[in-house]
């Protein structure tokens, strides 16, 4: 079979949302430091997207801000939420403009607001879940875009599932699980055994170097995400 | 219709070449027209197992590369007429092994009615493993029952999913079978070593065969005789086994379970 020289096809790339709560260069580069201890290679060039929807941007130094992230190890590739005002400056030094979830977030606030007492169904296309029969092995990883990942084999030591919503194991857990991903809260894991790496809920991570809590193991679970904690409780927990 | 199996690991060391050996020799005893190629450029051992490191003239690199024609460098087996070998090339680059050329010396070995071709993998997961599992219609993963060695299986089983010529074309997918080698009862009864039901519970693909730990092997290898052809010993028979099992013979497992030495046994000392 002949290969043809490229090939275009969509692609899902894992970024890091870096969330900017201050337009000041000085005292991002402060809060920078705190975390990463100065180390450059902190976040070992991982592709960032640097949202700038919580501040005024209008004076923004972008060369300088993306320098400072660099020296930080981060790799910025796009600008969410950006004011059209700064969109060609922010083309012009090769990063893209991403239009962040606005769309969806639209539609989420009327559906909240909705006062009428006559229920009005509010239809969100959601994409169905995504389905995986075969065992996630070490080295791979698999990303459930906007909706659940349901994976009826095991996933191994070594392999990353990650998914926007919940993740549904149907087999032992030995790798590492991301559910809500893009920032939901509310995402859970299921597992029908917890011998996981690392498990992820919204950005908020719980590693088990000291063991597995008793109850769970070789015993259905599912982790949810209690405040700024993660628990790992039993699949007929209600609490 | 010729099948392509590709012998492979992940981790060195676990017993590829001597399960090649042993399996490509097992599958012409029972009178199909085998060959098995070194994917090992650069460390070529097939042939030394095989003993025929004296006969190497043309290698894999000289056929990929069109400086010979495979009929030049395929080498006939001291002891079966219908099993050819293949050698890997020990002077040359591996870049020289291109998917292109590859591919072309495997069909022409279809060509050539060889029934089964069995690919030697090199350890690891760079170019020469990627080039011996291309184009493999089934997989046999040779693993020793320890944490690393069932770990670098898992993540080569990953990649034959990810970049086969079967899973890019989106059609039936390789078919795998686990090979569990250097097995030894004794010490998986003393806690010492996975079992081979814990190997299976954390690849999950079917098992074709244990090869029980056996230090005849070593001695064969420096031979250059397969352990297969070590006649009436464990190794001998759980490969003649592997082999049957493939063709699609219903065995029984053996040399899985650990006897305790009887009282007389103990004194005398009885190997």
């Amino acid at each position: 079979m002949q290969r043809k020289p490229i090939e275009i096809k969509i692609s899902t790339v894992v970024a890091i949302a870096v969330i900017l709560h201050d337009a000041k260069l000085s005292v991002l580069e402060a809060a920078l430091k705190e975390i990463t201890a100065s180390t450059g290679d902190y976040y070992s060039e991982e592709c960032a997207v640097i949202d700038v929807s919580n501040i005024d941007c209008s004076d923004m130094n972008w060369p300088a801000l993306i320098q400072l992230l660099k020296t930080s190890g981060f790799h910025p590739v796009a600008v969410r939420s950006a004011p059209p005002e700064c969109e060609q400056q922010i083309s012009a030094l090769g990063l893209s403009i991403d239009l962040g979830s606005k769309a969806a977030a639209q539609i989420t606030e009327t559906a909240v607001t909705e006062s009428e007492p006559v229920p009005v169904p509010v239809i969100i296309s959601s994409p169905p879940p995504m389905i995986i029969d075969t065992p996630v092995r070490g080295g791979q990883r698999i990303y459930a875009r906007g909706t659940d990942l349901i994976i009826t084999a095991v996933v191994n030591s070594g392999a990353e599932v990650i998914a926007d919503g919940n993740i549904h194991i149907y087999a032992p857990l030995r790798g590492r699980a991301l559910a809500g991903a893009s920032g939901n809260i509310a995402a859970r894991i299921f597992t029908m055994s917890l011998e996981a790496e690392l498990v992820s809920i919204a950005g908020i991570y719980r590693t088990f170097e000291n063991g597995y809590p008793a109850l769970t193991a070789h015993a259905p679970i599912q982790i949810k995400l209690n405040g700024d904690k993660i628990d790992v409780v039993s699949i007929q927990s209600h609490n | 219709m010729a099948r392509i199996i590709v012998i492979t690991s992940g981790k060195g060391g676990v017993g590829k070449t001597t399960s090649s050996a042993s399996f490509a020799t097992g599958l012409a005893m029972r009178g199909h027209k085998t060959a098995v190629i070194d994917f090992d450029v650069g460390l070529r051992n097939l042939d030394l197992i095989m003993g025929c490191e004296r006969r190497v003239v043309y290698d894999l690199i000289n056929v990929v590369s069109g400086e010979a024609n495979l009929r030049q460098a395929l080498i006939k087996d001291k002891h079966c007429d219908n099993l050819f070998i293949l050698p890997a090339s020990q002077t040359r680059d591996k870049d020289a092994l291109t998917e292109e050329g590859v591919e072309r010396v495997l069909n022409e070995l279809i060509h050539m009615d060889f029934e089964f071709i069995i690919c030697d993998s090199p350890a690891g997961i760079e170019h020469g493993a990627i080039m011996a599992l291309t184009f493999a219609d089934e997989a046999i993963i040779v693993t020793n029952p320890e944490v690393s060695s069932v770990r670098d299986s898992d993540r080569i089983l990953g990649i034959i999913q990810a970049k086969s010529r079967r899973a890019l074309n989106g059609g039936e997918p390789v078919k795998e079978h686990l090979l569990v080698t250097r097995y030894s009862p004794k010490r998986v009864d003393a806690g010492e070593m996975l079992s081979f039901q814990d190997v299976q519970e954390i690849l999950r693909i079917p098992l074709i065969g244990i090869i029980p730990e056996s230090e005849e092997v070593l001695s064969a290898s420096n031979q250059g005789n397969p352990a297969i052809h070590l006649k009436g010993s464990a190794v001998s028979l759980a490969y003649e086994d592997v082999v049957g099992r493939f063709l699609g013979d219903e065995l029984p497992l053996r040399f899985t379970d650990y006897e305790k030495p009887g009282f007389l046994k103990r004194i005398f000392g009885a190997k």
